[in-house]
């Protein structure tokens, strides 16, 4: 092909992409107010655009890169948007295939201590930047996306079985790797970006993938007692949950509902255990051992809570409860995951709130 | 004053890995899409002198030769910026910057004295920009979008801190060893590619070495050094390659060389560096061919500047090249210098390599501690030592340090050849303590157990000796054959004792300190109990010359063992010529004597004779015609006569056990006789106690049967 129809050709896909995001623009911006996402910048968000995960030594990694994105997206804010990519791509993509280093230590040099990738963090950077890129007309954006998510389907999936997995990082997780490899994370299959990426690379197994997360999610449910799903899952054989990890329902897996949610997944099915088996009476949401079913610890945090909330209100159109609707920033991650969650009611459910 | 920017020989550079699609910067609407004419034209691959004037990369519209009627359009934002700041460095970066993008534009007389914009939003990006905070001058660009439909920052910001951003990324990517993507960032973002940044051409430079593209690599330094001025710089620029480079690229490099003002090559420092490097690679492989201006280099550099460092480069050079003597020459100068560990322990290694371990241990003694390897060179200086034969005069004080450090480090070959050399001395206890350690230290050593077998067998404890056999039967040939010798060596144990001082002529000043000595530790208190502990020495001058003639026998008899500690062994045979006028005893003691006194004077023919001159008991006889066949052996090697060699060996090895250096000499007429799968096997055996002889013999094998199959 000559450059110039390739040029024309990228063109093409940019209008078009223009136009099918214009759809889901329309209901996404402002999804979070101005108010939200300047108590979430104010504490998790450094001016030179890196997220501070502030529970785990002020680090940053590329899930809160690519969180950052996403909601910036959201509370349709280009400034910090920019910022925050500008840091993504001049410190962490740094990569030989083009792929995200998954943690920036600020107290360690170079602060890249670890250029392993996290395939989380590379598929919610491109997907924030496919949002963005297509929303705000900005073919730079769109054409980053595609490049992590072309260096992604190259270096960091793997077929297992009919299975197309995404590896949770490039090394150390196959099944050449470690004795029980192949080993995955559900948490890391971000639902609502594949159809996105799809989109972006139409010859990209992007589908498959999707598929597939689904068929591991539903297999991974079913190895403990209380139908809730590992963190890490081993699949050498029979899915159990993977060595040298907790074998625990927990910090990592209570987002699989939200983005099953958030993709705009109904299947009660997968998603009934979320709304009975993760929270305890209160609404607390359970750290459970998968063998015995037991909790092991409570998360209160209302950005937990508001995830089987959320369960709860698709599935049965529970309201979610009111000291779940405002947003008060707690920690990195929680205040992430409510600022997910009711940007998402607010927008798709709104008799939720 | 000429641009110092060049941008479109750096993509140039770059032009062969480009990779479009890779990059992050690819059709971004913030980043100017440069096109890059030059990055696929083939005159890009033209010299670069040529290519540094051209114009430059980006989509400036002025080419030098086209029309001079319009002036470019020149964004002087940044000038103003920095000059109003008094940041005359960027300033300065700034107008070469824009000197190289429009060759005729000339800068304002006084940058200060242009009118101020009066945008005090974009004097704030400036501002940001100036203090690499580009993060946050993104986000003031988007903001002000946001806020003011339609307004388009300069498209010079945009490009400085696009070029910024691409120089960060760069930098991580290369901290992090991450070559393509430092490429990748290179090859899209050309306009970093300047002598401005000679660090970041140095990364690209780097990169492109460390992905199998040397040439690549050598065509970023050349770039550099046809191009950039700061001589620092250049010199950096060499030494950056320098580990990177091979030889005939380095030698591209060091073609740019300018003079200095005081006339000297800028580059006559590095070259010493090279011929240093040249040496030092060749020290970790040994099959490099240096070429001989750089010894000469590196030797001139180590006699003017006399620098230990370098003779001992020198030393290390010659040591891997077997050539030990001169190996010896600049380790000494270096070790006169400074006497370290290193220079120390190279010198013991030249000195063992001319079998003159005695001085190798002597000098390494005392850094024996500093680190594993030394201390494995002291202890084959020991073992080397320990392996010579005739054993050599050793003093009280050095045997008693090489036994405590055998002892201590538990080194089982040193061990072995302590169990030789008492063996050799006939100390048959303490022999056969050495090789029960050495077995304890190292269970399979064959030599070892053979020797404790023996020497038990010596001893009398028959009953020991069998255990030995029992334990290694199947697994050695000769241990089970310990005692069915031609010669009845067991029943010389059983007189151990009787007559210790007569039995033990060959050796030096005080065999009973000795004895002590070099008793393994553990069984020091036996040692005091041994016949060889009780002996009393006689001792009497003989430093005077005297005729012999003038004596009685039994004074001429001791004359001559005197004359024989002397290392006197000529007027030694004079001396026992006289007493073997005696009878009984002091006759046959006289015959043993002198045919001890030739053999050491070389002088074997003459030694077979006087060994018939009277009976000899046993042991004697052993020990003699032991001595006898081992210089049979030697001077038919000299002679070439290999046959004779393992002829003379064969009957030796029948009375007595084959030491390792003779094993080396039976390898050396295997190989001589072209049974090269019989010389394997011996030298094989001899190199299991860790002689280095027997470890060379190995290697000569294998060339000789490589040539022979070419």
């Amino acid at each position: 092909m000559t450059r110039s129809a390739r040029a024309l050709l990228v063109v093409l896909a940019g209008a078009l992409l223009v136009v099918m995001a214009q759809s889901r623009d329309a209901r996404s911006a402002g999804a979070i107010t101005a108010k939200e996402w300047t108590l979430y910048k104010e504490k998790f968000l450094d001016p030179s655009g890196r997220i501070i995960d502030n529970a785990n030594g002020k680090i940053s990694h590329s899930e809160g890169q690519g969180y950052g994105l996403l909601l910036s997206y959201l509370a349709d804010n280009r400034g910090d948007f920019d910022r925050i990519w500008a840091f993504t791509r001049t410190e962490m993509l740094v990569r030989n295939d083009g792929l995200a280093a998954w943690k920036w230590d600020p107290a360690a040099t170079p602060h890249v201590a670890d250029t392993n990738n996290a395939s989380d963090g590379d598929v919610l950077i491109a997907y924030g930047l496919a949002l963005a890129g297509a929303a705000w007309q900005r073919p730079d954006l769109s054409a980053s996306a595609r490049n992590i998510a072309v260096a992604l389907a190259a270096g960091g999936l793997e077929t297992v079985g009919d299975l197309v997995l995404l590896k949770p990082g490039n090394s150390g997780f196959a099944a050449s790797d470690r004795k029980d490899g192949p080993v995955v994370n559900p948490s890391y299959w971000v639902f609502e970006a594949f159809p996105v990426l799809a989109e972006l690379v139409p010859d990209g197994p992007w589908r498959e993938v999707d598929d597939s997360g689904k068929a591991l999610l539903a297999a991974s449910m079913k190895i403990g007692v209380s139908s809730l799903p590992p963190d890490w899952v081993s699949l050498k054989a029979k899915p159990r949950p993977a060595d040298g990890f907790p074998q625990e329902f927990s910090y990592n897996a209570v987002r699989i509902p939200l983005y099953l949610v958030r993709s705009g997944n109904r299947d009660r099915a997968l998603l009934e255990p979320f709304m009975t088996q993760m929270p305890d009476q209160k609404g607390r949401v359970r750290i459970v051992n998968i063998a015995t079913g037991q909790t092991r610890q409570l998360l209160d945090d209302a950005g937990y809570r508001i995830i089987p909330a959320l369960v709860s209100c698709v599935l049965d159109g529970t309201p979610l409860p009111d000291d779940m609707r405002s947003f008060t920033p707690t920690d990195y991650y929680p205040s992430t995951l409510q600022l997910l969650a009711l940007s998402y009611a607010r927008r798709h459910k709104p008799d939720c709130l | 004053m000429k641009p110092v920017v060049f941008i479109a020989a750096g993509v140039a550079l770059l032009g062969a890995v480009v990779l479009r699609d890779a990059g992050y910067f690819g059709g971004g609407a913030s980043i100017p899409d440069t096109d890059r004419p030059a990055t696929g034209n083939a005159q890009s691959e033209a010299g670069y002198s040529s290519v540094a004037q051209q114009a430059p990369a980006t989509t400036a519209p002025a080419k030098p030769n086209s029309a001079r009627a319009a002036s470019p359009k020149v964004d002087e934002t940044a000038l103003r910026y920095f000059a109003s700041k008094g940041d005359t460095k960027r300033l300065e970066a700034e107008i070469a910057r824009l000197r190289a993008l429009y060759p005729q534009w000339t800068p304002p007389e006084n940058p200060l004295a242009v009118q101020e914009v009066g945008d005090l939003q974009l004097d704030q990006m400036w501002k940001l920009y100036s203090e690499g905070k580009l993060a946050e001058v993104r986000k003031a660009i988007a903001d002000r979008q946001t806020a003011q439909a339609g307004w388009q920052p300069p498209a010079d910001l945009l490009d400085r801190l696009a070029v910024a951003e691409a120089r960060e990324q760069l930098i991580n990517a290369s901290n992090l060893k991450q070559y393509e993507a430092v490429i990748r960032i290179g090859s899209t973002s050309s306009s970093l590619l300047t002598c401005g940044d000679v660090d970041v051409l140095w990364r690209v430079a780097e990169a492109f070495a460390h992905t199998q593209r040397e040439d690549r690599a050598r065509d970023a330094y050349l770039y550099v050094l046809n191009n950039c001025k700061k001589p620092e710089e250049r010199i950096a620029t060499v030494q950056k390659a320098l580990p990177l480079l091979s030889r005939p690229n380095l030698e591209q490099l060091l073609a740019t060389e300018q003079k200095t003002a005081d006339g000297k090559g800028e580059f006559s420092a590095i070259r010493g560096d090279i011929a240093r490097q040249s040496l030092a690679d060749a020290d970790a492989d040994p099959k490099l061919v240096v070429a001989p201006a750089d010894i000469a280099t590196v030797k001139a550099l180590a006699t003017e500047g006399g620098l230990p460092s370098d003779a001992l480069l020198l030393g290390w050079y010659y040591v891997r090249r077997d050539n030990p003597k001169d190996a010896e020459e600049w380790f000494r100068k270096a070790h006169d210098k400074e006497d370290t560990a290193g220079a120390s322990q190279g010198l013991a290694l030249a000195l063992i390599n001319q079998n003159r371990p005695a001085e190798a241990e002597q000098i390494l003694f005392s850094w024996r501690d500093t680190n594993e390897d030394v201390r494995r060179v002291y202890l084959a200086a020991v073992a080397n030592l320990l392996a010579v034969t005739p054993p050599p005069p050793l003093s009280t004080e050095v045997l008693q340090r090489m036994v405590q450090e055998v002892y201590a480090a538990k080194d089982a070959a040193s061990a072995q050849q302590l169990g030789w050399y008492a063996d050799g001395l006939d100390q048959w206890q303490t022999a056969a303590q050495w090789f029960k350690l050495a077995l304890d230290w190292k269970p399979d050593d064959e030599p070892s157990a053979y020797g404790l077998a023996l020497t038990r067998w010596k001893i009398g404890d028959k009953a020991g000796a069998r255990e030995i056999q029992a334990a290694w039967a199947g697994r050695s040939e000769r241990i089970p054959t310990v005692g069915e010798r031609s010669i009845e060596t067991a029943a010389v144990g059983k007189d151990a004792g009787t007559e210790p001082r007569a039995r033990q002529p060959v050796i030096q000043s005080r065999p009973e300190d000795q004895a002590r000595t070099y008793q393994p530790r553990s069984n020091r208190n036996d040692a005091q109990a041994s016949p060889r502990a009780r002996a009393k020495r006689q001792n009497r001058g003989c430093s005077s010359t005297i005729d012999p003639a003038s004596l009685a026998p039994v004074a001429a008899l001791t004359r001559g063992w005197c004359l024989m500690e002397a290392n006197r062994p000529v007027e030694a045979a004079a001396a026992f010529e006289i007493a073997l006028g005696g009878s009984g005893k002091t006759r046959s003691d006289a015959a043993y004597g002198q045919s001890l006194a030739y053999l050491r004077a070389g002088l074997s023919d003459m030694a077979a004779v006087a060994a018939s001159k009277a009976p000899l008991d046993a042991d004697r006889r052993v020990q003699v015609q032991t001595a006898l066949l081992e210089a049979q052996a030697t001077t038919a090697f000299d002679q070439g006569r290999y046959v004779e060699v393992l002829m003379a060996l064969d009957e030796r090895s029948r009375i007595a056990p084959e030491r390792t250096g003779l094993m080396v000499l039976r390898g050396y007429a295997y190989l001589k006789l072209r049974r090269f799968g019989d010389a394997e096997q011996v030298f094989r055996a001899a190199a299991g106690t860790g002689n280095r002889d027997a470890l060379k013999g190995l290697n000569d094998v294998r060339v000789t049967r490589d040539a022979k199959i070419q």
